[in-house]
């Protein structure tokens, strides 16, 4: 295995999937994974670091984690309310830090850059270099992670925020005041609504999932296949230069889309609910 | 250059496996891959639950209480200070209107004080006036008495070496009283 860069050896496009680096027996590491690690060892640095003497007179590095922390409480309170977003803080939170965080580091030269070059007969001629690191979000099974872990916090986070028959109503019950015929009328017409309804939650995961290695893989692909179109080593940069600042603006944009949508689609299951405390007070 | 992304797509597709299969292979997508990424996501969220939003959460919850009772202490303090204001404005009014009081009691004391002392001072000089006036009466008296006396000793004195005859207690008493008659007419 002989370390080179992407350069200096054929790659002529991003494979859609993450690659081994490693093998410990039948455990693939793969090099999207080893960007998560990083990613998260250095967000648990950080979080060690901001709170290791945490004070009443925030000074230093904790000013700016707790301007993070509370920027975010903020946000997600306006969607959720105070109680719902404090509950579930942790998980949108880290969702929104650990995108944003694997976003821009997949942007730092040498991520998808360095690595070695493949040889022998089973390797495919358009890829023969395998870099050593590779986007976080640039892996379905990374982003597939994040989506099923709150499709399930979802079901979660609705029932206990509710409870079963309400959740259940919340989907098939007829909305309105109806009576007679018409009640059966509508109670036909909601269940096949709620039917769509479960369709559409059970694929919320997987447009979330798809749309976050969309986008990511798409800029890491156009980041490469730019710098590709210079035919100088050294100047490749300057050409992916300009999309570079693009990208650290479709990591942010990304980041707080998921964590947006995903606060959404739980609001809509609870907002049921805070309606009949509205009307209860 | 770049193969376009939906012919790669369809190069890797395998020919068993069905739809499903072949999307998640060509995503990569395995289930020790998607769970080893998902431990970590977890990991992350667990560690930073612990050691990020719980204590600058608890911090920031901390510090709103401490604001929030200094406000209220702030507001309290103002109030006491206002009340304070009122009671001591309430007290110099009082002292003001007490010290005015007394002012005019001692002034209306003092001229009383002043009129009594004076009226005492007036009584006093009378009082004096009039001993000596009487002193000064009884003085004249005196002397008139002792005038008369001494004038009729020289008159008798007098009568005697004229007429050259020693008078008896008798003439001495009646010259002395014409004499003292003369003087009093």
């Amino acid at each position: 295995m002989t370390s080179v860069s992407m350069a200096a050896s054929g790659h002529d496009h991003l494979p859609a999937s993450a690659e081994e680096v490693f093998r410990f027996g039948s455990f693939v590491i793969t090099n999207s994974m080893i960007m998560v690690w990083i990613v998260a060892a250095l967000l648990i640095i950080v979080a060690q670091l901001a709170t290791k003497n945490i004070s009443l007179v925030p000074k230093g590095f904790q000013n700016f984690i707790e301007w993070i922390v509370e920027s975010l409480l903020d946000f997600l309170g306006g969607i959720l309310g105070e109680k719902l977003a404090r509950r579930t803080f942790w998980f949108f939170a880290t969702i929104f830090i650990m995108i944003l965080a694997s976003n821009w580091m997949g942007l730092f030269p040498g991520v998808g850059t360095i690595g070695w070059a493949l040889s022998g007969e089973a390797v495919d001629p358009h890829d023969t270099f395998r870099p050593f690191l590779r986007g976080g979000n640039a892996d379905l099974n990374m982003t597939g992670a994040m989506a099923i872990a709150f499709a399930m916090l979802w079901f979660y986070w609705s029932i206990t925020e509710t409870s079963l028959k309400d959740f259940g109503a919340h989907i098939f019950a007829p909305k309105g005041d109806f009576k007679g015929v018409m009640l059966i009328g509508m109670i036909v017409i909601f269940f096949v609504v709620g039917l769509i309804e479960v369709f559409s939650i059970a694929l919320r995961p997987v447009a979330l999932m798809f749309r976050l290695y969309g986008n990511v893989y798409a800029g890491e692909n156009m980041l490469e296949s730019i710098m590709n179109i210079v035919p100088i080593a050294g100047l490749k940069w300057l050409a992916a230069l300009p999309f570079y600042f693009l990208e650290l603006l479709v990591g942010l944009i990304q980041a707080l889309v998921f964590t947006l949508l995903c606060a959404v689609f739980l609001k809509l299951m609870c907002d049921h609910d805070d309606h009949d405390e509205e009307h209860a007070h | 250059m770049t193969a376009p992304f939906f012919v790669l797509l369809a190069a890797e597709v395998p020919e068993s496996g069905g739809m499903l299969g072949g999307l998640l292979k060509t995503f990569g997508v395995h289930w020790s891959l998607f769970i080893s990424q998902l431990i970590s996501f977890l990991v992350v969220c667990v560690v930073l639950k612990k050691f990020a939003y719980g204590p600058v959460l608890e911090m920031l919850d901390k510090r709103r209480a401490r604001i929030a009772d200094g406000e209220a202490k702030l507001e309290e303090i103002e109030k006491k200070l206002a009340d304070s204001e009122r009671e001591k404005d309430a007290l110099l009014e009082k002292a003001n209107l007490d010290a005015k009081r007394l002012i005019t009691e001692a002034k209306d004391s003092a001229t009383a004080l002043s009129e009594q002392k004076a009226n005492e001072a007036t009584s006093q000089a009378q009082i004096i006036l009039a001993k000596a006036q009487e002193a000064a009466r009884a003085e004249r008296n005196s002397m008139a008495a002792e005038l008369k006396q001494e004038f009729g000793r020289l008159v008798v004195a007098t009568t005697s070496q004229v007429t050259g005859k020693t008078l008896d207690e008798h003439d001495q008493k009646r010259i002395n009283e014409e004499a003292v008659l003369s003087i009093n007419n």
